[in-house]
């Protein structure tokens, strides 16, 4: 049997392995080598372990064996940024974690080296403020109502269409228009412009009592 | 070259002094010797003259459009007059339907939306002759009428006749008048400054229409489906209530007075006691005092109508006019509580 593969393809083989999705005459030409080459059998117990550590990661070693841990390190350097399983994007989340050693584990940002996301963030945090400082303060400040508008009772308001809006005028108030419209006009001009002035402009609700 | 100026000069100085002269002759403002030209008519003629036109015209169709504080309304009118009774219906075309037929004083309006027919008998309406008979003397005392020029208004060629007010206790008016009959097709209410508070005016008029009384009062009396509700009103007088303004506002008479019947949960009916000048009107209301619902005095201006509400020991006065703020306040404060 020829055991002298390509290194590459033997890792890619191996990590396929690892997977379970090794089949057929490579899946036992992959096992023969892993019997006899060290270096696959590394390379073996390598892409089980992040594997294992990919998926679930309570399955990490608790106690770091830290001489292993650097020499995947190493290895993972040494790596193709771009594997056959994309496995090199960034060191294991979990592995590292419990090593105490992990000065290299950042937590910042991965562009926070660059000044202008700096800025923008900055900017954006302002506008949120001013955003929600403006939405406040406007519902502060009074509508801009007729100054002859009545601070009249609360209870029985009757919205009422005016070139300003809709105004909150006193229920009680539009009764008695009303009944000074009808009852109270007593004016030579009634005919016919003031009778037909009220019924065109009537109240804007049709109940009275 | 001396001459000629000196002709020149003499000229101006004859022209000034002569307009000087005229200029100097007192305004006579309701002339009593005056020749009834049409140009010189007074106040009450030119009333009189309007409110004959609704009687003169037999008929008309026309659509009427209220601006009032910025608000702006429209209704389609029927007019017919067969010489003794007059029939009206107003269609509203702005906000909620409702058909308002007259019959003389008779008044039916009909709310589909609520399918509410109110019926009542409106004494204002018929009020005008007497009105004029009983406040002659005194409209041409409060109020001025100059003719201001011609001006085509809805189709129709109108004279353009101010009522000026003599006074600052009253509004002036505006009127466009049709030339033929005197039928107003347009009204403007205008402040002290000449600001116009309101106006109404027909957009659309077309005379001698065919418009048939029995058809309309067919109409009126379709009631089927709808709740019918009469509006009463109780006639008394201002002194029976106990009340009498002791300063009375010059130009104002007492027109009428009557209380409303109401539902005993809704506490007293205010009683409405009504003034008039002949063109303005103020009503004061007055009903009892309750705390609940009489929280502040204000004012308020509602298109031409100002309106002032105040407490007045035991009762809550709410005085409601087509004049200036001011006369409010003179009304109110000439009210006074007898007995």
């Amino acid at each position: 049997m020829n055991t002298m593969k390509p290194t590459k393809q033997n890792r890619e083989w191996i990590s396929a392995l690892a997977d379970g999705q090794l089949v057929g005459e490579n899946f036992a030409s992959v096992l023969a080598a892993c019997e006899t080459d060290e270096d696959a059998l590394s390379s073996w117990s390598t892409y089980h372990l992040i594997g294992d550590v990919l998926r679930s990661p309570e399955l990490a070693p608790q106690t770091p064996d830290t001489a292993f841990v650097m020499r995947l390190r190493a290895r993972l350097a040494q790596e193709p940024a771009l594997d056959a399983r994309g496995v090199v994007v960034g060191v294991p989340a979990g592995a590292l974690a419990a090593s105490p050693m992990s000065a290299g584990v950042s937590r910042e940002a991965s562009n926070d080296s660059n000044f202008r996301w700096k800025l923008v963030a900055g900017f954006a945090s302002i506008a949120a403020v001013v955003a929600v400082a403006w939405s406040a303060g406007s519902g502060l400040l009074s509508p801009p109502a007729a100054p002859q508008l009545a601070r009249s009772t609360p209870s029985q308001q009757v919205l009422v269409m005016s070139e300003q809006g809709p105004m909150v005028r006193d229920a009680r108030l539009q009764e008695l228009l009303a009944e000074h419209k009808q009852f109270g006009a007593a004016s030579a001009l009634q005919m016919p412009s003031g009778f037909l002035r009220n019924a065109t402009f009537g109240p804007p609700q049709g109940e009275r009592r | 070259m001396n001459r000629k100026k000196f002709r020149l000069l003499a000229l101006m100085g004859c022209a000034l002094s002569a307009s000087n002269y005229i200029a100097a002759q007192p305004q006579t403002p309701a002339p009593a010797a005056a020749a009834p030209a049409a140009e010189s008519r007074n106040v009450s003629e030119w009333l009189m003259r309007m409110h004959e036109a609704s009687r003169n015209r037999s008929s008309y169709i026309g659509t009427f459009v209220v601006s009032s504080g910025g608000v702006m309304s429209s209704a389609k009118i029927w007019h017919v007059c067969d010489g003794t009774q007059q029939m009206e219906r107003v269609d509203t075309l702005t906000g909620p339907p409702r058909s308002t037929f007259r019959h003389n004083d008779q008044v039916v309006t009909f709310m589909p939306e609520h399918k509410l027919v109110r019926t009542e008998k409106r004494a204002s309406l018929g009020l005008f002759p007497e009105l004029l008979k009983s406040t002659s003397s005194h409209i041409g005392d409060f109020y001025e009428a100059r003719q201001e020029g011609r001006e085509r208004v809805a189709g129709v060629d109108t004279d353009v006749i101010a009522l000026v007010p003599k006074d600052g206790m009253r509004f002036g008016y505006r009127v466009w008048a049709e030339q033929k009959k005197g039928l107003v097709v347009k009204l403007q209410t205008l402040d002290a400054d000449g600001k116009v508070l309101e106006q109404s005016a027909f957009s659309e008029l077309q005379f001698d229409a065919p418009v048939k009384i029995e058809k309309l009062t067919q109409m009126m009396n379709k009631v089927e489906g709808y709740r019918v509700e009469k509006s009463g009103l109780v006639k008394t007088t201002a002194s029976a209530e106990g009340w009498a303004l002791q300063k009375p506002v010059a130009g104002f008479q007492p027109i009428s007075c009557h209380k409303r019947p109401r539902a005993a949960q809704s506490g007293d009916a205010p009683m409405q006691w009504v003034f008039s000048d002949g063109l303005a009107s103020v009503s004061i209301f007055v009903e009892p005092f309750d705390v609940q619902r009489h929280l502040t005095e204000s004012r308020m201006a509602m298109g031409a109508t100002q309106s002032l509400t105040r407490r007045m020991d035991a009762y809550w006065l709410t005085v409601m006019g087509e004049v200036p703020p001011a006369t409010l306040s003179l009304f109110a404060d000439g009210l006074e509580r007898k007995k």
